[in-house]
């Protein structure tokens, strides 16, 4: 199916091309940079030690059925008991202010500019520059409301929707670009947005949140409601009754 | 509570062989995706047809990949068939849109 | 140079698999890669560890001290070197220096877990048990999910035949991997030594469960065997016990047989069990 539009080839191969290689290339720069700028995080003592406990509270909970009733009793005593308990310690309340700790500014300020700027910087600067004329054509057709948003600049009033400018094409090429980013690039990098902010939203179990005694309090809860079962209560009868059924 | 604990079967599954697998698919799909964007492209394939060809690929590497993974022993490396066909699709979405655009702006627009 | 790139690639493929076999890196080494150590690259510094690594291991120190000086020559104030040099001198038997390396590496990283673990591997080389396992409870108490650390501990209150903390230590482990049989025989070992009625069931039900997950376990196998036998024949138990204790005795003995009948072994020497 041809254009309905004739479209000028110098558009083709000094905004098409060019912004598909822009948005690779900042991408590829962006995760470079990153590892350059992310500071060696030095956990402190404290926090690492509550990070392993939060760890080994969970795999209790987990895999309680496996070691005898007595066992899990005691542990859940340990880590629950009233004043000393592990989970039941008092912590000094930790700000959890993001503005007041400045390791976490500076994670966060470094955060947003290695992400958000470059594309908001590239977007407009790409939007100033190749303003004024329509870059591609998408091969589905857009409702008229898509039209303001992806024509900018473009001021016709029976322009087909799929008519596009070329900050959206940007835009199109940011989202697209992010699993072959996964492809070149190994997992893990630091070009994939998407997939920090996810990060950020499940936390990782290595880095505490500010506040451990949130996290405490749900280990403390979860634990608490944990009802042993012992896997291996009446495991001789199975195993017998397993292999009698083998043997015959 | 009952003394006898339903005997649910505990199957143990290696975290590491899981990942690793779910790795290799997401690698998979991601180049499916990519080369079968081309093709529409390439192919002059509109919206629906688009559409279409998208849903035909994906479901043309989850047979291939069950292929691979033995019919009859795919659990035997994957946890659930459904979730191998449809965890990706919408992360893939937009790299087939991407490749779709640029080889139809490529060959039909210009 | 086809000889030279497999060897590395088989350097490489160890290292992975946490392979220590130190006597085939040492003849590697010793067989010409240490003229082409520098034509390697990134993996220059990996492979210098690994045979600094298997050099300790064999007790040849002069090829220890070359690597770990090209070491620090690249990396000069890496704590990782300074913990190779730690384990140098602890395989020279200086244990002072050793301890003194460690200490302000730990000073340097309070984080750092290798060079706590060492310690406690220098207080065990000396013999120094006791002295070894408080260290390592303090480790412990900062690293709680450690699982390699816990296993040692196991087995260095088994060998001051401390049973009950080495039964907590094993619990430990099977809470971090359930579906370890040797972890469930481990335990089971560990009651049954222990003793007393309540323990030899609980060491019973932790064989069979090992059995169950694996069944060509012949430790477990035979662990069944005595724990159900030792039940049987006690006193405590009730009648109806008993019972179920002697026919676990009966089938527990009709596997032994049918394993080494599987085997051809000789079977007589099976005839010392039938009690």
């Amino acid at each position: 199916m041809s254009a309905d539009l004739i479209v000028d080839t110098q558009i083709r191969v000094w905004v098409f091309l060019p912004i598909v290689v822009i948005t690779f290339l900042v991408g590829i720069i962006r995760h470079y940079v990153s590892i350059l700028l992310s500071s060696q995080k030095k956990v402190e003592t404290q926090q690492f030690q509550d990070s392993q406990l939060i760890l080994r509270s969970r795999l209790l909970r987990e895999n309680a059925k496996y070691i005898p009733k007595a066992a899990f009793l005691s542990r859940r005593q340990v880590f629950n008991r009233e004043e000393d308990g592990y989970l039941t310690q008092q912590r000094p309340a930790v700000t959890s202010s993001m503005m007041t700790d400045p390791s976490m500014m500076t994670d966060m300020v470094k955060g947003n500019l290695t992400n958000v700027l470059p594309m908001i910087v590239v977007g407009g600067w790409i939007n100033w520059m190749f303003s004024g004329f329509i870059t591609t054509k998408v091969p589905f057709p857009l409702t008229l409301r898509f039209k303001s948003m992806l024509q900018r600049g473009i001021e016709l009033n029976h322009l087909d929707a799929s008519w596009v400018s070329s900050a959206s094409w940007y835009f199109l090429n940011v989202f697209g670009l992010r699993s072959i980013y996964a492809l070149v690039l190994g997992e893990n990098n630091a070009a994939d947005q998407s997939r920090q902010m996810q990060d950020q939203m499940s936390g990782a179990a290595m880095a505490m949140p500010p506040d451990p005694k949130v996290a405490f309090k749900a280990e403390w809860e979860a634990l608490e409601i944990v009802d042993h079962q012992w896997a291996l209560a009446d495991i001789e009868s199975k195993l017998i009754g397993e292999e009698k059924v083998k043997t015959e | 509570m009952s003394n006898k604990s339903k005997q649910v079967p505990t199957v143990a599954y290696s975290e590491s062989a899981i990942r690793n697998n779910l790795s290799i698919t997401e690698y998979c799909r991601t180049s499916m995706a990519a080369l079968s964007g081309c093709t529409a492209g390439l192919l002059g394939l509109t919206s629906l047809h688009g559409a279409l060809f998208y849903i035909m690929a994906v479901t043309t590497l989850w047979l291939m990949i069950l292929y691979k993974a033995g019919f009859a022993t795919w659990n035997k490396y994957f946890i659930s068939r459904k979730s191998l066909l449809t965890s990706g699709i919408f992360g893939q979405l937009f790299t087939y849109i991407l490749c779709w655009t640029f080889s139809y702006g490529m060959v039909h627009v210009y | 140079m086809g000889a030279q790139k497999s060897d590395v690639e088989q350097l490489r493929y160890w290292r992975e698999n946490n392979d220590r076999k130190s006597r085939e890196v040492l003849d590697i080494w010793l067989n010409g890669l240490w003229l082409k150590v520098n034509s390697l690259g990134n993996e220059k510094f990996l492979v210098l560890e690994q045979v600094c690594l298997a050099a300790l291991d064999c007790h040849i120190p002069n090829v220890a001290e070359t690597c770990i000086e090209s070491l620090s020559q690249s990396f000069p104030s890496s704590l990782r070197v300074r913990k190779l040099h730690a384990m140098y001198f602890e395989a020279k038997e200086d244990f002072g220096t050793a301890t003194d390396i460690l200490n302000s590496i730990i000073k340097a990283d309070e984080t750092n877990s290798a060079a706590r673990k060492r310690k406690v591997a220098v207080l065990k080389a000396q013999g120094r048990t006791v002295d070894a396992i408080k260290e390592l409870t303090d480790y412990l108490k900062i690293f709680m999910a450690d699982v390699e650390a816990w296993q040692e501990l196991a087995e260095l209150y088994i060998s001051e035949q401390d049973f009950s903390k080495a039964a907590f230590c094993v619990e430990e482990l099977i809470l971090h991997n359930p579906h370890n049989h040797l972890l469930h025989q481990r335990y089971a070992d560990i009651k049954y030594t222990i003793g007393g009625l309540e323990n030899l069931e609980t060491a019973r039900s932790y064989y069979s469960q090992a059995l169950k997950i694996n069944p060509k376990n012949m430790r477990a196998l035979y662990g069944l065997y005595l724990t159900s036998s030792a039940l049987s024949t006690s006193a405590k138990c009730s009648s109806q016990r008993k019972k179920e204790a002697a026919k676990l005795v009966e089938w527990s003995l009709k596997e032994i047989k049918k394993r080494y009948s599987e085997a051809n072994l000789m079977v007589t020497a099976l005839a010392a069990l039938e009690i």
